[in-house]
């Protein structure tokens, strides 16, 4: 009876989903940071799985209600968080999104992207918004860019790129029209199939046409965005061919990262080859070369999915790569079952963010996504990411336990 | 506020889920991918990630002379090296200042060095001393890549030098790597003359190899798999050699401050006890780093010290030849060794007159070849022709190479009919060119090796052992000794022609009137003969060629001095002492006579109390 209840009120699924991940977190980051005078890194981050778990039980119980009043409060005060670091903050690798708080740095960023999310929910929950509305959209639009804004001006494209990956979602499931999702898309994917050649844009805008005219509201607006689009990639292009000849490399790189194998490829090379080398079973736990030997640079902290690749092998990436793939399961099933529709757009905002961290991060250690620092959610040394990561899970906890409220 | 209708929510949840299992698949086909198909080729450049091969150097061959003596032993060298990953370029002109090279030879070598591997350590310089090491160690700090490897270099133990037949070892070329192959590097050594480069593939030994773990920054870790993998390095091969150093060094003591060579061989077995070559040069110069300015110095003497005498040259033989002449005679049927000649100091054929030194009045063979009378030989190489001498000059070795093995020798020349008709066309020369050769001038041209060996037929009666040098390979391991076949060929010659031959011979050394009188030994009988070449280059050569004891010969000898005068008080004297040296074991000849004790064996004077 009492465990039913239990099970009720409280979605234990996604929490050892969580705490697994964290587990393996703690593993990976003792693994690289073993033997290279870091083992202070590793104490950090049990403390900050401390209180990680603090806050995601915090989160967890603080009442619906409440969660929906603070939401815009939360908003402004980290975009004012955000304000400061960029006056006040530090510079740590070029990026001013640093505040030090006693022996501890605090990243704002991690934690607007959990308010953000909140304030758009609130506002898509107002039964008088609509995202076919222009103004709304705009408005919903601007919720996301004044962070996105505030953060490109640290600058940190990774984190900047994370709100993206978190709008286009909550755009869809609150109701916005194929029609606006795809004129958002369009571009950005037309810029950047421009980059790997004329042949390629070319597919893509005409891909692109051929949806647009399938969902076409307006004949006017329609045209207007392919129009916008192929302006979009042409650009580029033209902006490619302008850029000094470094630039082009990096780009370069990018797209073929043995053409550099010392330059920026050097990491997603060294990288591939730590998981590659990992085979079916791994090189074992604390044997990994690549690991041990530090030839992975951000070995504890971007680069963390290479400990379980190299060390535990397929057997060891795989199982990581599925516990996550579990967890957005659940966040988007429990979207769906959430009688909410604040509810929805938090667990649907809140995944996304998560899932676009996991997605971005373990595709750049694959290679198949270009080196930008994203950490990844539960593994990556961090505490604030780590305590962000925690919150959100917290969240989704709270949303379930409050699942049946309208 | 409740969420849209359910239909739309479980299509929009659906197309969530395809999408994320889309990207699961997407990873985990990469995943299979890298780490299942890809697997060996990732495992292998992780492998070369972070474990460095350093070769280690094998302990070169040491060469021991016939009485065991080492001659050639080795001392550590400590080499400089630089990896090229590690290194920073920005360091070269700092490095090349604490090593005192120029900048821009460590940044050539570096780029070279680069192109062979980035990960192989470059030998910047080698053999520094120990000032330099210790500055290196103390900035090491400051160079990262920068390191030493302990090799070893040659170290001489004798006061003979030897030169010519030892050879020196050098910093290997270009062009040299891409002829022997993998097995070297650039900065290894490889035998280039004399017996280090004959025999280079049994000094070398092979290459070892060890495995270290090294982090991103190429740091040494650890042993990789414990020193498991590792190869060790074989040790080269010892030679032994036929040679007697203590007799080396004498006959180097007696030829220094000339020009020629001596040459001792066992003729027995054709093992050379001893190969001088003056000037000559020190090894020892050789055995670290060879300066540019020593090259030139070497290369640019005129008194050419690099250039072996002993089996590189094309002397006149002179009057030393005149035993060639008395065979061929003897064995054609020509004459007997009663054949006389009437001696009036000069022969005149056609409009030529060709000259001797004495009158020698009525002379046989026998004391034609004791007096060295030149008409005598004249006439009997017209009577005699050129075939015959011909056939047993190349039967005596004259007019190819002889087969030793240190690497280069020079055939010479040994006239015959088809040589005559090359040389000066079918109807170019006459008879008129002959007396010439019947006294060894004219074109005839010989090695002081070859004069010995020729000395060795005649001590043994046609016995022609192929010279070497190296008696026998001892390898290590296994412990095995491998002798060096004597090749012999029988010079076919009646006894009656060897023993006027020899008799002649005996009678220059051992007779008044003979003209050796000063290669005489007090208490062994032996045979020579003086010559005193006429060459276009100065005063006449002075030859001595002979054999002790006379009737069981253990040493024939060819001793020349260039532009030096007459071969009997010149030539003779060395030979004479070197053979005293080599059969009683030192010079008796002071034996009760008083003597400064400076003058130590090696350094006898050359003409005091020779011929009592």
């Amino acid at each position: 009876m009492m465990l039913a209840a239990i099970k009720e009120r409280f979605d234990y699924r996604t929490a050892l989903i969580a705490l697994a991940l964290v587990t393996i977190g703690v593993i990976s980051v003792y693994s690289a940071t073993y033997d290279a005078k870091a083992a202070d890194t590793f104490h950090k981050q049990l403390l900050f799985v401390f209180l990680g778990f603090i806050t995601m039980v915090g989160v967890m119980f603080i009442p619906f209600r409440l969660l929906q009043l603070i939401s815009y409060p939360a908003y402004f005060l980290s975009i004012l968080m955000l304000v400061a670091v960029l006056l006040l903050g530090r510079t740590v690798s070029g990026s001013t999104s640093w505040f030090t708080i006693g022996p501890f740095r605090m990243q704002p960023s991690e934690f607007t992207k959990i308010t953000c999310v909140l304030a758009l929910a609130t506002f898509l929950a107002r039964s008088d918004v609509s995202l076919r509305r222009f103004r709304d959209l705009a408005i919903a639009g601007g919720i996301v860019l004044l962070p996105v804004a505030l953060i490109m001006m640290q600058p940190d494209t990774g984190t900047a790129l994370i709100y993206l990956g978190m709008f286009f979602p909550v755009l869809y499931w609150a109701g916005a029209s194929q029609f606006t999702l795809l004129s958002i898309i369009g571009p950005i994917v037309a810029a950047v199939a421009a980059l790997f050649g004329t042949t390629l844009f070319l597919i893509a805008v005409v891909a692109f046409g051929v949806l647009l005219y399938l969902s076409m509201e307006h004949r006017i607006a329609a045209a207007a965005m392919f129009s916008l689009t192929v302006l979009v990639g042409i650009s580029v292009q033209f902006i490619y061919d302008g850029l000094k000849p470094y630039q082009q490399k990096r780009i370069a790189t990018f797209l073929d990262p043995n053409t550099d194998p010392l330059g920026a490829g050097y990491n997603i090379l060294q990288s591939k080859v730590a998981i590659g080398s990992g085979g079916v079973f791994g090189k074992g736990y604390l044997h990994g070369t690549q690991t041990q030997l530090n030839f992975i640079p951000e070995q504890w902290t971007d680069f963390i999915f290479c400990v379980p690749g190299e060390e535990f092998g397929f057997m060891g990436s795989v199982t990581v790569l599925a516990l996550f793939i579990a967890l957005f399961i659940r966040g988007v099933g429990l979207a769906a079952t959430v009688k909410n529709r604040y509810a929805g757009v938090v667990a649907i905002g809140v995944t996304s963010i998560l899932a676009t961290h996991t997605f971005m991060n373990i595709g750049m250690s694959l290679g198949l996504l270009p080196v930008v620092g994203v950490p990844l959610p539960f593994l990556s040394y961090g505490g604030s990411a780590l305590i962000a990561s925690m919150a959100m899970v917290g969240l989704l906890l709270n949303l379930y336990a409050n699942r049946k409220e309208y | 506020m409740p969420q849209q209708d359910d239909i739309e929510i479980y299509g929009k949840r659906r197309a969530m889920y395809i999408i994320i299992t889309l990207i699961f698949l997407l990873y985990l086909g990469r995943l299979y991918q890298l780490q299942l198909i890809y697997r060996d080729e990732y495992g292998k450049k992780s492998e070369e990630n972070s474990i460095r091969t350093i070769p280690r150097e094998p302990v070169r061959g040491t060469i021991f002379d016939r009485n065991g003596t080492l001659v050639v032993d080795n001392r550590p060298a400590f080499s400089v090296t630089i990896m090229p990953f590690e290194f920073d370029r920005k360091n070269i002109n700092y490095l090349a200042q604490l090593l005192s090279l120029d900048p821009e030879f460590v940044s050539d070598r570096l780029k070279k060095g680069e192109t062979y591997s980035r990960f192989a350590p470059i030998k910047i310089k080698r053999d520094i001393d120990f000032k330099t090491l210790a500055a290196l160690e103390e900035n090491r700090g400051r160079l990262p890549g920068v390191d030493y490897q302990v090799e070893s270099k040659r170290f001489y133990t004798t006061n003979a030098h030897a030169s010519h037949v030892l050879g020196y070892t050098k910093e290997i070329s270009e062009a040299q790597i891409k002829i022997l192959g993998e097995d070297y590097a650039p900065g290894d050594v490889v035998g280039s003359s004399g017996l280090e480069a004959d025999y280079e593939t049994t000094l070398r030994g092979r290459k070892g190899a060890e495995l270290t773990v090294v982090n991103v920054r190429g740091q040494v870790i650890g042993r990789f798999e414990g020193g498991k993998s590792d190869v060790q390095a074989v040790q080269g091969d010892n030679l032994l050699l036929s040679m007697d150093f203590g007799l080396q060094a004498f006959a180097e003591s007696l030829m220094t401050g000339r020009r020629g060579a001596v040459v001792a061989v066992d003729p027995n077995d054709g093992g050379v006890l001893a190969l001088v070559s003056m000037p000559d040069y020190d090894l020892s110069l050789f055995s670290g780093v060879t300066t540019p300015e020593l090259w030139r110095s070497l290369n640019e003497d005129e008194a050419s010290p690099l250039f072996n005498r002993a089996t590189l040259t094309r002397y006149p033989p002179g009057s030393t030849f005149k035993m060639v002449l008395a065979v061929a005679a003897l064995e054609s049927g020509t004459i007997t060794p009663s054949w006389r000649v009437t001696c009036t100091g000069a022969f005149r054929y056609g409009n030529k007159v060709f000259k001797d030194l004495h009158v020698h009045g009525s002379v046989d063979l026998i004391e034609a070849i004791q007096r060295s009378c030149n008409v005598y030989f004249y006439q009997l190489m017209l009577k005699t022709g050129l075939d015959p001498w011909s056939h047993y000059g190349a039967e005596f070795g004259f007019g190819r190479l002889t087969g030793i093995d240190i690497f280069e020798e020079n055939p010479g020349i040994l006239p015959t009919q088809a040589y005559m008709d090359r040389r000066y066309g079918k109807s170019g020369w006459t008879r008129g060119f002959l007396p010439s050769f019947g006294i060894g001038q004219g074109d005839v041209g010989v090695t002081p090796l070859q004069m010995a060996l020729y000395a060795a037929a005649l001590a043994t009666k046609g016995e022609y052992n192929e010279p070497h040098v190296v008696h026998a390979v001892v390898r290590s391991n296994p412990h095995s000794t491998d002798t060096v076949a004597p090749s012999l060929r029988m010079i076919n010659v009646s006894d009656a022609t060897w023993s006027a031959v020899r008799e002649g011979m005996r009678r220059v050394v051992e007779e008044p009137g003979g003209t050796g009188g000063m290669a005489r030994v007090k208490g062994i009988q032996s045979g020579g003969k003086t010559g005193t070449a006429q060459n276009p280059h100065g005063p006449d050569h002075a030859w001595y060629i002979g054999f002790a004891p006379f009737d069981h010969p253990k040493i024939a000898i060819a001793v020349l001095v260039e532009n030096a005068g007459f071969g009997g008080s010149v030539a003779a004297p060395i030979a004479g002492q070197c053979i005293e040296r080599y059969l009683y074991g030192r010079l008796i000849r002071y034996d009760g006579v008083p003597q400064p004790a400076t003058r130590a064996a090696h350094q006898p004077p050359l003409h005091a109390g020779m011929v009592p």
